[in-house]
């Protein structure tokens, strides 16, 4: 292989002719698009026919209703809660995670002790499963857990709380989990992005007198806004997709409180057997998580054309 | 990054690191110390000397080996195909796949359900590989293809006028130079199907085809509700994946950079 290397003839062809040259390459894509197009977008659209039925997913009976289980969305208050409740995860997960990425990311650049030791903590909680982890924050925020055992020891008693009980405080419980588990992700792609700006620009920053928080304010922060506009879309999907957290932390409770798109589909499908109403429910997430990723992409292009 | 040549300033940013990863350490401190109350170390014997034990870590096993199998052969030859052959429509067929990135999990649940139970698959760990698969695919093929855009056409022209066809050209040229991409995707890919939930908790009904997500939830069951064994069983679940990333954390943070700069 090393001689084939030392030939430069072979590379002289014109750029033109070489694409004609190139090998049919069907056969080699083929076995992913079977794997992962063929199977996926089959369930999508068994999923669109699934959502004009009503159906219970055993019986062979199996009604044609049309736009009904869509209709029947528009005046479901759980529908409307668990979207309301998906908008606020996704923007308080986004600024926080971005916030801690960043400044993880700086503070892990620099002059500091240990950082490796740091980064494999920060990242631990991503590579654990949320089913592994899910008994520990319960038990952190159980009546007697280890949350009110630790505000009863430095004698704040009184502000013990039953905190999955509170709808307010299970959805913030939800969210903190969430951040827990995702800031070791936003922080790496933050390092690595760091990593890409030339240390002289900052060293002249610094130079002209900018102190650390100007710095990152003003070259930091715009340097990597393709980062911060793939993490936006990634934690808006992430957050259409949460599923995990309140089902197994919260079980969507109280009361609804913690309910999202995923739990309400797998409640809707599996537990009240609304197969048409969950796959319908299925539908709108769909377009939902689609339309999230083209805004985002769009609107992120858009604002750094009017940067230039 | 931060200007640390003053001592103060280093040790108040040293403090600052420390404060803010305590959050993040907090929750491993309070499972491990929670898994040791009461009978302590007992805990962890009650836990591992369940027979059912060995199987839920053969059945996590098995399926993340097969998924880790079936996602490099697609993604490793799609991503060859996309960035170095002739394909026509090209573009249209990447982002058919790349459309996927935004599928929830969720999504599949009834189609997979009534699918999987007509072709009998039901209580199979098949019908958990193969939608896991499926759904890492459109990210790996991402990945990869980005790394493999990297390496200069003029490589794989030379073994093609050396004699090699595409096969050879593939497992000779391509493959050892993807080494690290593989060795990223192959971590990423364990750890995500090791830590998948929701399609086992739906298709794997019996204890002896379930896998170790379930095992903190067969706990809860079995146990009454004892903590501190659910938690030992909690620690013993997540060893392994904490194992597999410290040892492969190098190429692990390289892939999940690699995918976000381009």
């Amino acid at each position: 292989m090393t001689t084939l290397t030392h030939r430069p003839g072979a590379t002289t062809a014109r750029p033109s002719r070489r694409r004609l040259q190139r090998p049919a390459g069907l056969p080699w894509i083929l076995p992913a698009l079977v794997v992962s197009v063929g199977l996926l977008y089959y369930c999508i659209f068994y999923t669109a026919y699934l959502s004009t039925l009503d159906w219970d997913g055993v019986s062979p009976l199996k009604d044609s209703v049309g736009a009904a289980n869509y209709v029947k969305m528009v005046g479901d208050p759980v529908f409307r809660g668990a979207l309301w409740h998906t908008l606020v995860f996704f923007v308080v997960s986004l600024v926080v995670q971005v916030v801690l990425g960043i400044v993880f990311a700086c503070l892990l650049h620099s002059k500091l002790y240990l950082k490796t030791f740091y980064k494999v903590l920060i990242f631990i909680p991503v590579v654990l499963a949320t089913a592994t982890v899910a008994p520990v924050f319960r038990q952190i925020y159980a009546p007697d857990g280890t949350l009110n055992g630790l505000l009863g020891a430095v004698g704040l008693g009184s502000l013990q709380h039953t905190w999955l009980s509170d709808p307010t405080i299970a959805l913030l419980i939800v969210i903190s989990v969430q951040v827990w588990q995702s800031t070791g992700v936003v922080f790496v792609l933050y390092f690595a992005a760091i990593g890409q700006i030339p240390p002289e620009m900052i060293e002249a920053a610094r130079l002209d007198g900018a102190g650390n928080l100007r710095i990152i304010a003003s070259i930091v922060w715009p340097s990597v806004r393709g980062t911060t506009i793939a993490i936006t879309i990634l934690t808006a999907i992430g957050s259409l997709k949460t599923f995990d957290i309140p089902f197994l932390v919260t079980s969507g409770g109280p009361s609804y409180g913690t309910e999202f798109l995923g739990t309400q589909i797998y409640r809707v499908s599996i537990s009240f057997a609304q197969v048409g109403y969950g796959a319908a429910l299925s539908m709108v997430l769909l377009v939902l998580a689609l339309a999230a990723a083209v805004v985002i992409n769009v609107g992120g292009r858009r604002g750094s054309a009017t940067d230039v | 990054m931060f200007e640390t040549r003053r001592v103060r300033t280093r040790v108040l940013l040293q403090v600052l690191l420390t404060v803010l990863v305590i959050p993040f350490v907090f929750p491993l401190v309070a499972m491990v110390q929670g898994s040791l109350k009461g009978a302590g170390w007992a805990n962890y014997g009650t836990v591992l000397s369940l027979p059912l034990l060995p199987g839920f870590f053969r059945n996590s096993a098995i399926i993340a080996a097969a998924v880790i199998v079936i996602v490099l052969v697609c993604t490793m030859t799609a991503a060859f195909g996309f960035s170095k052959l002739h394909i026509r429509g090209k573009e249209f067929f990447f982002w058919l796949l790349l459309a996927c990135l935004t599928l929830p999990g969720v999504v599949l649940l009834s189609p997979l359900f009534a699918t999987v139970t007509r072709v009998g698959g039901y209580n199979t760990l098949w019908a958990v590989i193969l939608p896991v698969a499926a759904l890492q695919i459109p990210f790996t093929t991402l990945l990869a293809r980005n790394f493999v855009d990297g390496i200069p056409n003029e490589l794989l022209e030379a073994a093609r006028v050396d004699g090699a066809n595409t096969v050879r050209t593939f497992w000779y040229v391509l493959a050892p130079l993807t080494r690290p991409i593989m060795a990223a995707i192959l971590v990423l890919v364990f750890i995500n199907s090791w830590n998948e939930f929701l399609l086992a908790l739906l298709f794997l009904q019996t204890p002896d085809h379930q896998t170790i997500t379930l095992v903190p939830q067969y706990f809860v069951g079995q146990y009454n509700n004892d903590q501190t064994k659910v938690l030992a069983a909690a620690v013993l679940t997540g060893l392994p994946v904490v194992i597999a990333y410290i040892a492969l954390q190098r190429y692990f943070e390289r892939g999940l950079a690699a995918g976000a700069l381009k």
